[in-house]
Protein backbone atom coordinates (compact mmCIF):
# COMPACT_ATOMS: atom_id res chain seq x y z
CA UNK A 1 0.00 0.00 0.00
CA UNK A 2 1.47 3.40 -0.92
CA UNK A 3 2.19 5.80 1.93
CA UNK A 4 -0.65 8.26 2.52
CA UNK A 5 1.55 11.33 2.05
CA UNK A 6 2.96 9.99 -1.24
CA UNK A 7 -0.55 9.31 -2.40
CA UNK A 8 -1.62 12.83 -1.44
CA UNK A 9 1.28 14.27 -3.44
CA UNK A 10 0.51 12.13 -6.47
CA UNK A 11 -3.21 12.81 -6.29
CA UNK A 12 -2.64 16.54 -5.95
CA UNK A 13 -0.26 16.64 -8.88
CA UNK A 14 -2.77 14.66 -11.01
CA UNK A 15 -5.59 17.01 -10.08
CA UNK A 16 -3.40 20.07 -10.71
CA UNK A 17 -2.61 18.79 -14.20
CA UNK A 18 -6.29 18.50 -15.14
CA UNK A 19 -6.55 22.29 -15.17
CA UNK A 20 -10.13 23.56 -15.13
CA UNK A 21 -11.71 20.25 -16.27
CA UNK A 22 -11.19 18.41 -13.01
CA UNK A 23 -11.07 14.64 -12.72
CA UNK A 24 -13.54 12.03 -11.52
CA UNK A 25 -12.53 10.64 -8.13
CA UNK A 26 -13.11 7.09 -9.37
CA UNK A 27 -10.83 7.65 -12.43
CA UNK A 28 -8.11 9.16 -10.31
CA UNK A 29 -7.81 6.15 -7.97
CA UNK A 30 -7.72 3.79 -10.89
CA UNK A 31 -4.85 5.79 -12.40
CA UNK A 32 -2.98 5.88 -9.10
CA UNK A 33 -3.55 2.21 -8.33
CA UNK A 34 -5.20 2.94 -5.01
CA UNK A 35 -8.44 1.57 -3.55
CA UNK A 36 -11.58 3.70 -3.47
CA UNK A 37 -11.47 3.64 0.31
CA UNK A 38 -7.94 5.12 0.38
CA UNK A 39 -8.94 7.43 -2.43
CA UNK A 40 -11.94 9.04 -0.84
CA UNK A 41 -10.01 9.52 2.40
CA UNK A 42 -7.17 11.30 0.62
CA UNK A 43 -9.64 13.44 -1.37
CA UNK A 44 -11.34 14.46 1.85
CA UNK A 45 -8.01 15.29 3.40
CA UNK A 46 -6.97 17.43 0.42
CA UNK A 47 -10.33 19.21 0.55
CA UNK A 48 -9.93 19.90 4.26
CA UNK A 49 -6.49 21.35 3.59
CA UNK A 50 -8.13 23.73 1.13
CA UNK A 51 -6.14 22.39 -1.82
CA UNK A 52 -8.99 20.93 -3.89
CA UNK A 53 -12.72 21.36 -4.42
CA UNK A 54 -15.10 18.35 -4.70
CA UNK A 55 -18.33 18.45 -6.67
CA UNK A 56 -20.89 15.62 -6.63
CA UNK A 57 -21.49 14.09 -10.06
CA UNK A 58 -23.59 11.19 -11.36
CA UNK A 59 -21.48 8.88 -13.49
CA UNK A 60 -22.85 5.65 -15.01
CA UNK A 61 -25.68 5.60 -12.49
CA UNK A 62 -23.40 6.01 -9.48
CA UNK A 63 -22.62 9.08 -7.47
CA UNK A 64 -19.01 10.10 -7.39
CA UNK A 65 -17.09 13.33 -7.04
CA UNK A 66 -15.26 15.45 -9.56
CA UNK A 67 -12.10 16.95 -8.10
CA UNK A 68 -10.85 20.39 -9.10
CA UNK A 69 -7.64 22.17 -8.05
CA UNK A 70 -8.44 25.12 -5.80
CA UNK A 71 -5.19 27.02 -6.05
CA UNK A 72 -3.68 28.00 -9.34
CA UNK A 73 -0.43 26.14 -9.98
CA UNK A 74 2.73 28.22 -9.71
CA UNK A 75 3.37 29.49 -13.19
CA UNK A 76 6.51 30.80 -14.82
CA UNK A 77 4.66 31.92 -17.97
CA UNK A 78 4.94 35.66 -17.34
CA UNK A 79 8.75 35.52 -17.41
CA UNK A 80 9.47 32.23 -19.21
CA UNK A 81 11.03 33.88 -22.27
CA UNK A 82 12.73 36.75 -20.42
CA UNK A 83 16.41 36.81 -21.44
CA UNK A 84 17.49 37.63 -17.85
CA UNK A 85 16.62 34.09 -16.74
CA UNK A 86 19.35 32.48 -18.78
CA UNK A 87 21.74 35.42 -19.09
CA UNK A 88 25.36 34.56 -18.37
CA UNK A 89 25.97 38.18 -17.28
CA UNK A 90 23.39 37.98 -14.52
CA UNK A 91 25.80 38.34 -11.60
CA UNK A 92 27.48 41.35 -13.21
CA UNK A 93 24.22 42.97 -14.28
CA UNK A 94 22.92 46.05 -12.51
CA UNK A 95 22.64 49.79 -12.97
CA UNK A 96 26.15 50.08 -11.43
CA UNK A 97 27.84 47.52 -13.68
CA UNK A 98 29.24 47.23 -17.17
CA UNK A 99 26.18 45.16 -18.09
CA UNK A 100 23.02 46.94 -17.15
CA UNK A 101 19.28 46.40 -17.68
CA UNK A 102 19.21 50.07 -18.74
CA UNK A 103 20.81 49.50 -22.12
CA UNK A 104 20.52 45.73 -22.60
CA UNK A 105 19.32 45.17 -26.14
CA UNK A 106 18.00 41.66 -25.46
CA UNK A 107 15.89 43.03 -22.63
CA UNK A 108 14.60 45.89 -24.83
CA UNK A 109 13.59 43.40 -27.47
CA UNK A 110 11.74 41.31 -24.89
CA UNK A 111 9.98 44.37 -23.46
CA UNK A 112 8.74 45.32 -26.93
CA UNK A 113 7.58 41.75 -27.59
CA UNK A 114 5.39 41.97 -24.50
CA UNK A 115 3.07 44.39 -26.23
CA UNK A 116 2.97 42.23 -29.33
CA UNK A 117 5.13 44.67 -31.25
CA UNK A 118 7.42 42.32 -33.09
CA UNK A 119 9.75 43.48 -35.84
CA UNK A 120 10.30 46.93 -34.38
CA UNK A 121 13.85 48.10 -34.03
CA UNK A 122 15.16 47.49 -30.49
CA UNK A 123 15.01 51.21 -29.93
CA UNK A 124 11.30 51.31 -30.55
CA UNK A 125 11.47 52.87 -33.98
CA UNK A 126 8.82 51.40 -36.24
CA UNK B 1 4.00 21.25 2.32
CA UNK B 2 1.94 20.15 -0.66
CA UNK B 3 2.34 22.45 -3.63
CA UNK B 4 0.87 22.68 -7.08
CA UNK B 5 3.17 22.65 -10.05
CA UNK B 6 1.91 21.33 -13.33
CA UNK B 7 4.01 19.41 -15.82
CA UNK B 8 4.19 22.24 -18.31
CA UNK B 9 5.67 24.52 -15.66
CA UNK B 10 8.13 21.82 -14.70
CA UNK B 11 9.26 21.60 -18.33
CA UNK B 12 9.62 25.38 -18.61
CA UNK B 13 11.67 25.51 -15.42
CA UNK B 14 13.93 22.80 -16.83
CA UNK B 15 14.33 24.92 -19.96
CA UNK B 16 15.31 27.91 -17.86
CA UNK B 17 17.81 25.97 -15.78
CA UNK B 18 19.36 24.06 -18.62
CA UNK B 19 18.72 22.98 -22.13
CA UNK B 20 16.81 20.25 -23.97
CA UNK B 21 18.88 17.78 -21.97
CA UNK B 22 17.69 19.25 -18.68
CA UNK B 23 14.09 18.58 -19.75
CA UNK B 24 14.93 14.91 -20.34
CA UNK B 25 16.69 14.67 -16.97
CA UNK B 26 13.72 16.25 -15.16
CA UNK B 27 11.31 13.89 -16.94
CA UNK B 28 13.27 10.90 -15.60
CA UNK B 29 13.59 12.39 -12.11
CA UNK B 30 9.87 13.10 -12.02
CA UNK B 31 8.99 9.47 -12.64
CA UNK B 32 11.41 7.97 -10.15
CA UNK B 33 11.65 8.23 -6.44
CA UNK B 34 15.45 8.20 -6.22
CA UNK B 35 17.86 7.63 -9.05
CA UNK B 36 21.63 7.70 -9.64
CA UNK B 37 23.34 9.88 -12.27
CA UNK B 38 24.50 6.71 -14.01
CA UNK B 39 20.95 5.43 -14.39
CA UNK B 40 19.80 8.80 -15.73
CA UNK B 41 22.61 8.80 -18.30
CA UNK B 42 21.62 5.29 -19.42
CA UNK B 43 17.94 6.11 -19.70
CA UNK B 44 18.35 9.42 -21.51
CA UNK B 45 21.48 8.54 -23.51
CA UNK B 46 22.98 11.86 -22.46
CA UNK B 47 26.69 11.85 -21.58
CA UNK B 48 27.32 11.22 -17.90
CA UNK B 49 29.26 14.45 -17.35
CA UNK B 50 26.45 16.47 -18.96
CA UNK B 51 23.91 14.74 -16.71
CA UNK B 52 26.05 15.60 -13.68
CA UNK B 53 26.38 19.23 -14.77
CA UNK B 54 22.59 19.52 -15.09
CA UNK B 55 22.04 17.81 -11.73
CA UNK B 56 24.47 20.17 -9.98
CA UNK B 57 22.73 23.15 -11.58
CA UNK B 58 19.37 21.87 -10.37
CA UNK B 59 20.94 21.24 -6.96
CA UNK B 60 22.17 24.87 -6.84
CA UNK B 61 18.56 25.95 -7.10
CA UNK B 62 17.47 23.27 -4.54
CA UNK B 63 15.26 21.67 -7.17
CA UNK B 64 16.81 18.27 -6.46
CA UNK B 65 18.19 16.71 -3.30
CA UNK B 66 20.97 14.14 -3.07
CA UNK B 67 21.93 11.25 -0.83
CA UNK B 68 25.40 9.76 -0.84
CA UNK B 69 26.25 6.12 -0.33
CA UNK B 70 29.46 4.13 -0.75
CA UNK B 71 29.88 1.35 -3.27
CA UNK B 72 30.92 -1.72 -1.26
CA UNK B 73 33.13 -3.10 -4.02
CA UNK B 74 34.93 -0.01 -5.31
CA UNK B 75 34.64 2.23 -2.26
CA UNK B 76 33.44 5.07 -4.52
CA UNK B 77 30.59 7.34 -3.63
CA UNK B 78 27.25 6.84 -5.36
CA UNK B 79 24.95 9.85 -5.58
CA UNK B 80 21.20 9.27 -5.42
CA UNK B 81 19.14 12.16 -6.77
CA UNK B 82 15.55 13.07 -6.04
CA UNK B 83 13.33 15.81 -7.46
CA UNK B 84 12.00 18.29 -4.91
CA UNK B 85 8.80 19.56 -6.50
CA UNK B 86 7.91 21.53 -3.38
CA UNK B 87 10.92 23.80 -4.04
CA UNK B 88 9.71 24.72 -7.52
CA UNK B 89 7.29 27.35 -6.34
CA UNK B 90 10.08 29.07 -4.38
CA UNK B 91 12.37 28.91 -7.40
CA UNK B 92 9.73 30.51 -9.64
CA UNK B 93 9.06 33.25 -7.09
CA UNK B 94 12.79 33.99 -6.79
CA UNK B 95 13.15 34.27 -10.56
CA UNK B 96 10.14 36.59 -10.73
CA UNK B 97 11.64 38.79 -8.00
CA UNK B 98 14.92 38.93 -9.93
CA UNK B 99 13.21 39.94 -13.19
CA UNK B 100 11.03 42.45 -11.35
CA UNK B 101 14.12 44.10 -9.87
CA UNK B 102 15.67 44.48 -13.33
CA UNK B 103 12.48 45.81 -14.89
CA UNK B 104 12.09 48.29 -12.04
CA UNK B 105 15.68 49.50 -12.57
CA UNK B 106 14.98 49.89 -16.28
CA UNK B 107 11.69 51.69 -15.67
CA UNK B 108 13.35 54.22 -13.35
CA UNK B 109 16.05 54.80 -15.97
CA UNK B 110 13.51 55.30 -18.77
CA UNK B 111 11.47 57.70 -16.63
CA UNK B 112 14.42 59.80 -15.56
CA UNK B 113 16.10 60.23 -18.96
CA UNK B 114 15.42 61.90 -22.26
CA UNK B 115 16.69 59.94 -25.23
CA UNK B 116 18.07 60.88 -28.61
CA UNK B 117 18.27 58.54 -31.58
CA UNK B 118 19.33 58.67 -35.22
CA UNK B 119 16.58 56.21 -36.27
CA UNK B 120 19.13 53.97 -38.02
CA UNK B 121 18.57 50.27 -37.32
CA UNK B 122 21.53 48.87 -35.39
CA UNK B 123 22.48 52.21 -33.80
CA UNK B 124 21.94 52.89 -30.10
CA UNK B 125 19.87 55.66 -28.62
CA UNK B 126 21.74 57.92 -26.21
CA UNK B 127 20.57 59.90 -23.18
CA UNK B 128 20.41 63.70 -23.42
CA UNK B 129 23.67 64.30 -21.47
CA UNK B 130 25.62 62.06 -23.82
CA UNK B 131 23.89 63.51 -26.90
CA UNK B 132 25.06 66.98 -25.77
CA UNK B 133 28.66 65.80 -25.60
CA UNK B 134 28.30 64.24 -29.05
CA UNK B 135 26.88 67.54 -30.42
CA UNK B 136 23.77 65.56 -31.39
CA UNK B 137 25.56 63.38 -33.94
CA UNK B 138 25.29 59.59 -33.80
CA UNK B 139 28.70 58.17 -32.79
CA UNK B 140 28.13 55.18 -35.09
CA UNK B 141 26.64 56.58 -38.31
CA UNK B 142 27.18 60.35 -37.72
CA UNK B 143 23.56 61.11 -38.67
CA UNK B 144 21.87 63.84 -36.57
CA UNK B 145 20.29 62.65 -33.31
CA UNK B 146 16.58 63.39 -32.90
CA UNK B 147 14.48 63.28 -29.76
CA UNK B 148 13.15 59.75 -29.10
CA UNK B 149 9.76 59.16 -27.50
CA UNK B 150 10.09 56.30 -25.00
CA UNK B 151 6.52 56.52 -23.66
CA UNK B 152 5.64 53.15 -25.24
CA UNK B 153 8.53 51.42 -23.45
CA UNK B 154 7.51 53.08 -20.16
CA UNK B 155 3.90 51.97 -20.67
CA UNK B 156 4.88 48.34 -21.32
CA UNK B 157 7.31 48.33 -18.39
CA UNK B 158 4.68 49.75 -16.05
CA UNK B 159 2.25 47.01 -17.06
CA UNK B 160 4.80 44.23 -16.67
CA UNK B 161 6.04 45.50 -13.30
CA UNK B 162 2.45 45.72 -12.10
CA UNK B 163 1.71 42.17 -13.34
CA UNK B 164 4.76 40.71 -11.61
CA UNK B 165 3.99 42.58 -8.38
CA UNK B 166 0.48 41.15 -8.44
CA UNK B 167 1.78 37.63 -9.04
CA UNK B 168 4.24 38.04 -6.18
CA UNK B 169 1.50 39.44 -3.94
CA UNK B 170 3.40 42.68 -3.29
Amino acid sequence: MPKRNDLEHKALSHIANTGGDGILQSDLWRQLGASSREGSRVALKLENKGLIRREKELCEGRWTYRLYPKRKPASINSIADCPCLTCAENLRCGSWGATSPNDCEKLTEWILQQSGIVGMSPQGDS
Amino acid sequence: MLTFVDEETLRKVAEVVGSEDAIKVIEILKDSNEITDDEIANKTEIRLNTVRKILYKLYDHSLVSLRRSRDENTGWFIFHWKLQPDQLEGFILNQKRRVLEKLQTRLNYEKSHDFYYCHTPGCKRVPFEEAMELVFRCPTCTKPLMHFDNSKIIEILNKKVEQLRKELGE
